[in-house]
């Protein structure tokens, strides 16, 4: 096998007849929206298919989560407010993916996750894995994905610019995902569905600091 | 005299509904496209950047796959070199029956169909699932892709639900409760049911599957990514739930570093399918915890085509089909008219590479129009090297005979002005012949069209006479 690794390795570098440079990345001007914020907010509720929620100073995120799916019976996720205020109160079955198995998970209703990054040209938001099992993020039915304001971007030069220089993604957990919506195709003869394999539904929810 | 694909392109047209029907649904895409083009002011800058990338990766390709292994090495990835098809599939075999896998779900990857990885695995007991619902499709039909981006849209919804309602074992379970989650089909084959019958029965799968296979649209080499995109989240699915994830990667999807990965982000899926972004594009950097992650590097000929002068630019291809979308011949003649497994412009070519004897018969799917050339996100040049094919058909013994002899015809009158002369002069002869003579299947000027009326008067006359001394 490492024989064939070196045959490999010389046939390219005996193959190649001229070499050439990397371009400048930096003389691209990549667009850039006069309110990003509402770009993305645009985006997501028009193109990428999902609902949008602002969540005021002081509101809690089980309202929201409600709010989004008033039909709800059960709920996955780590985040330190829900895993607080848990789910007895809201009468909801609850689980967190850091210790539910992916059977567990597969089954539950909303899974509530956190964005680290919304991108306004194409309504992506960058989705780092946070929880032992990264399930949450695809097999729940629907999907809350929570959101800074400040954390919206013009593009996704941007974007990828800040994962590479932070420090915070990809240290426990070696996954992280941009989603821009509910799971969908338009396999069958052109129509567009939404529901395919993972999230049948996303909301965005978006917050000040 | 006329090559396979054109043999079954015409059989194509016997149906001119469904060719109708294939054309607008292609050009639609490309129309999607371009709306996504005009978009963004720095479009041509983009796909000037994204050429510039691929050749400078291509021809540093070593140094980038070196730099990718180490990376990922790093990562806790399991990091495997194939020199081509078999070696590939025993390296994937050996992975799935050290782990005792009887059942493997996969995302769609155009290079598993390259090497006939899923038959030569069926062929060893395990039991692989496609996901991407039109691959799924295609699969349960027992059909091959006809596109490398949407393999299923030929196929029509009656086929679709007859072909669920006969193999989905549960399919009746399923249907009832449709109406649970608030469906109301309009009608049996409705494919908002049919994709909601799919998902379950893919849930099920996703969660019997000791194995998630996924391709990679882009490998980053400094960071170790394997990054792929799609818009249902099977893949993800597939990686989520089973415990070991084999990731199939053909050498050349190697870019530099997250910079890069911004310009090819944003081509794919606009050029794609003229969408914005896939709904997911997924950063798989190690497995998952208490998982393993293997990557499979596959050369199976790229290296070689590297060293093809004329041909070396077909590596920057990342497979986003938008040439297929734009090409007239492939639009109103379909996957299944071509030979290779990948069709368009560009399975012209990677057709000729793998194999140039048994693949020639697709050089003659191209008009030159060249509008391929022109929506390519890397600016690979299609129609040049298709035209650069066909000038080799002859040493390869592939040249089309009545095609050949009229060009020695041509060429023998071309190089003597006086019967060239003498044959324009005599040419409105022709116009005369009876039409049923004319317009007969022997005649090959006359196939497909009424045959040419021949002017009373040559451009060459005209011009010496009339038009020369007018400046």
């Amino acid at each position: 096998m490492s024989n064939t690794r070196e045959n490999v390795l010389s046939a390219l570098r005996r193959n190649v007849r001229e070499q050439y440079d990397m371009p400048d990345l930096d003389k691209l001007q990549p667009i850039t929206f006069a309110d990003p914020v509402a770009e993305f907010i645009t985006k997501t509720t028009t193109t990428a298919g999902a609902k949008l929620l602002e969540m005021q100073p002081g509101e809690d995120i089980i309202n929201k989560v409600r709010e989004a799916y008033p039909d709800a019976t059960s709920v996955a996720s780590n985040l330190p407010g829900l895993i607080a205020a848990n789910a007895p109160a809201l009468s909801m079955h609850f689980v967190n993916p850091d210790t539910a198995t992916v059977e567990e998970l597969e089954r539950i209703d909303v899974g509530v996750i956190e964005g680290k990054i919304g991108v306004a040209e194409n309504a992506c938001i960058w989705v780092p894995q946070q929880m032992k099992e990264k399930a949450v993020c695809f097999a729940s039915q629907r999907l809350v994905i929570v959101l800074r304001r400040s954390d919206i971007v013009h593009n996704m030069h941007e974007a990828y610019d800040r994962i590479a220089a932070s420090a915070d993604y990809f240290q426990q957990y070696k996954f992280g995902t941009f989603i821009s919506g509910p799971s969908k195709t338009a396999d069958i003869e052109s129509a567009l569905v939404y529901g395919a394999q993972a999230a049948r539904a996303v909301t965005v929810v978006l917050f000040d600091s | 005299m006329s090559t396979l694909h054109a043999k079954a392109a015409e059989a194509y047209q016997l149906k001119p509904e469904v060719v109708e029907r294939h054309d607008k649904t292609f050009f639609g895409v490309r129309e999607k496209r371009d709306r996504m083009a005009h978009a963004l002011p720095e479009w041509e800058d983009l796909r000037e950047a994204a050429n510039q990338i691929k050749k400078h990766t291509v021809t540093h390709l070593a140094d980038y796959l070196e730099q990718f292994e180490q990376a990922a090495t790093s990562n806790g990835v399991h990091v495997h070199w194939a020199k081509d098809a078999d070696d590939y599939n025993r390296i994937v075999l050996d992975i799935l029956q050290q782990h005792g896998v009887k059942k493997v779900v996969k995302s769609k990857s155009m290079l598993t169909e390259e090497c006939h990885l899923n038959q030569n695995l069926e062929q060893h007991g395990i039991d692989v699932v496609e996901t991407d619902l039109g691959e799924r499709i295609l699969q349960m039909m027992k059909l091959a892709p006809s596109h490398i981006v949407m393999p299923a849209l030929h196929v029509h919804r009656e086929e679709i639900g007859d072909t669920f309602r006969r193999l989905i074992p549960d399919f009746d379970e399923i249907a009832k409760t449709y109406v649970a989650v608030g469906g109301s089909p309009a009608d049996k084959n409705d494919p908002t049911f049919l994709t909601y019958v799919a998902r379950m029965h893919l849930r099920q799968q996703f969660m019997e599957a000791d194995c998630g296979m996924t391709g990679a649209n882009f490998g980053i080499a400094e960071t170790g990514d394997v990054v792929v995109c799609t818009n249902e989240g099977n893949a993800d699915m597939s990686t989520s739930i089973p415990k070991l994830h084999i990731v199939s990667m053909g050498i050349e999807k190697i870019i530099p570093n997250y910079r890069a990965m911004g310009v090819f982000q944003r081509l794919l899926a606009r050029c794609g399918t003229g969408q914005e972004t896939t709904v997911y594009t997924s950063h798989f950097r190690g497995p998952r915890p208490g998982g393993e992650m293997h990557v499979v590097l596959v050369d199976n000929g790229r290296s070689s085509i590297l060293g093809n002068e004329e041909h070396w630019q077909t590596l920057k291809c990342m497979r986003c089909g938008a040439c297929m979308n734009t090409c007239p011949v492939y639009r109103r003649s379909a996957g299944y008219s071509y030979t290779y497994f990948i069709p368009g412009p560009i399975g012209i070519n990677l057709g000729m590479l793998r194999n140039p004897v048994q693949y020639s018969d697709n050089v003659s799917a191209c008009s030159l129009c060249c509008s391929c050339d022109n929506v390519c996100p890397v600016k690979v040049d299609l129609s040049t090297q298709v035209y650069r094919w066909r000038q080799q058909l002859d040493s390869l013994g592939k040249a089309d005979k009545m095609k050949k002899a009229m060009s020695q015809g041509m060429g023998f009158l071309f190089g003597m002005p006086a019967a060239y002369k003498a044959a324009l002069w005599m040419s409105p002869i022709v116009n005369w012949l009876p039409g049923m003579l004319l317009n007969s299947v022997l005649n090959p000027w006359a196939y497909g069209h009424r045959m040419m009326h021949f002017p009373k008067r040559s451009f060459h006359e005209i011009w010496s006479k009339e038009l020369k001394h007018q400046r």
